[in-house]
């Protein structure tokens, strides 16, 4: 089985070293791709001095857009498992084999590293978990599937969507978005638990500001996702 | 605001729903941008629904017929909506302007490289 880490990365200077040294040398049976974002630091120089593998977009497009070209890269290349992880070393590599361990046996199409279901290690403030909390109910009203945490990047998913997100990603915050749009072609979605250290160094894609606007967004987005979403467009 | 102008707002505005959430599931509108119309119509089936809300607010502001208030609030959002257009249109001319660069960069890059294996 091909397996493919993509990783978003997006000014991560400070950190994409480190998590992508950590791959080669601790996980060498994955492959993994950086995509750098359109970058404005020094991401590209780091990518090209250490000879990783990257692709690099021309044009910044933003989160969605980004792990999208990751996963058509892993459709073009025949993966059998993508696995995303953020470039900013949040999420720990270690809990790799068990979070793929049941798209392996076939019992799920989506795997999520989940925060909140052993409440261990970083834990985000109340108020985005209240945020996360609300939208995991609202994703749970209008699919009825049950992920607590809705907002994790640390995802992996089978060839079907694989194929599925290739063609169809969300763009602007993508992680909630797609959780619906995969309960939609009836994804068997599972949680594992991962524990999450704080970000090693530069800034979170949402500051505080925006959090409002963001939830508003993004519920919107949700709703209006079930609401036009045609099923007759499957067959 | 009498009785039938409300039942036609309201029908108006039914309308602009139907043809938005339409347009959505055809896929020729990008639901980003779509955020913006829906807030709007919102607001206008509220005020639709409750004339009170508009005839307080007319009152306040000094506007002496309510329906000019609508029309007032009706030409405020498309104002708005407007203005994020142009500013999407800037964001994409933006974009499309680096493409276009990088696109030539590469051209020239693979212009060389065909040189070289030629000689």
């Amino acid at each position: 089985m091909k397996k493919l880490i993509i990783i978003p990365a997006y000014n991560e200077e400070k950190n994409i070293k480190q998590v992508a040294d950590n791959l080669i040398h601790n996980y060498p049976h994955y492959d993994y791709v950086i995509i750098n974002d359109c970058s404005s630091d020094h991401t590209q120089n780091i990518l090209e001095n250490n000879n990783y593998n990257y692709i690099n977009l021309p044009v910044n497009l933003g989160i969605g857009g980004g792990v999208q070209t990751g996963y058509k890269y892993a459709l073009q290349q025949g993966y059998d498992i993508a696995i995303q992880m953020d470039g900013d070393g949040q999420h720990d590599p270690k809990y790799l084999e068990e979070v793929i361990k049941p798209i392996k046996e076939g019992k799920a199409d989506i795997v999520i590293g989940s925060r909140f279901i052993e409440k261990d290690g970083f834990q985000s403030t109340v108020l985005r978990r209240l945020g996360i909390k609300f939208l995991s109910n609202l994703i749970k009203l209008v699919s009825g599937i049950k992920v607590k945490d809705v907002t994790s990047g640390y995802r992996a998913v089978n060839r079907k969507f694989i194929n599925i997100y290739a063609k169809e990603y969300a763009q602007d915050y993508p992680e909630p978005e797609a959780l619906v749009n995969a309960a939609m072609h009836s994804a068997e979605i599972l949680e594992y638990p991962v524990i999450m250290s704080e970000r090693l160094g530069g800034e979170s894609s949402i500051s505080p500001f925006k959090s409002v606007y963001y939830m508003i967004k993004v519920s919107m987005a949700i709703i209006l996702y079930r609401i036009t979403f045609d099923k007759r467009r499957l067959k | 605001m009498n009785g039938i102008l409300q039942t036609f707002l309201v029908l108006g505005i039914l309308l602009y729903f139907f043809i938005l959430l339409f347009l959505i599931k055809r896929r020729t509108l990008l639901l980003k941008y779509t955020l913006l119309w829906i807030f709007s119509g919102i607001i206008m089936l509220i005020v639709a629904v409750f004339p009170k809300i508009m005839i307080s607010i007319t009152h306040f502001l000094g506007v002496v017929e309510v329906t000019n208030g609508v029309f007032a609030l009706i030409l405020f959002f498309m104002l708005i909506i407007l203005m994020s257009i142009t500013s999407i249109v800037s964001n994409m001319k933006e974009k499309n302007k680096q493409l276009i660069q990088k696109c030539a960069l590469f051209e020239k890059r693979i212009r060389e490289l065909e040189e070289i294996i030629k000689n």
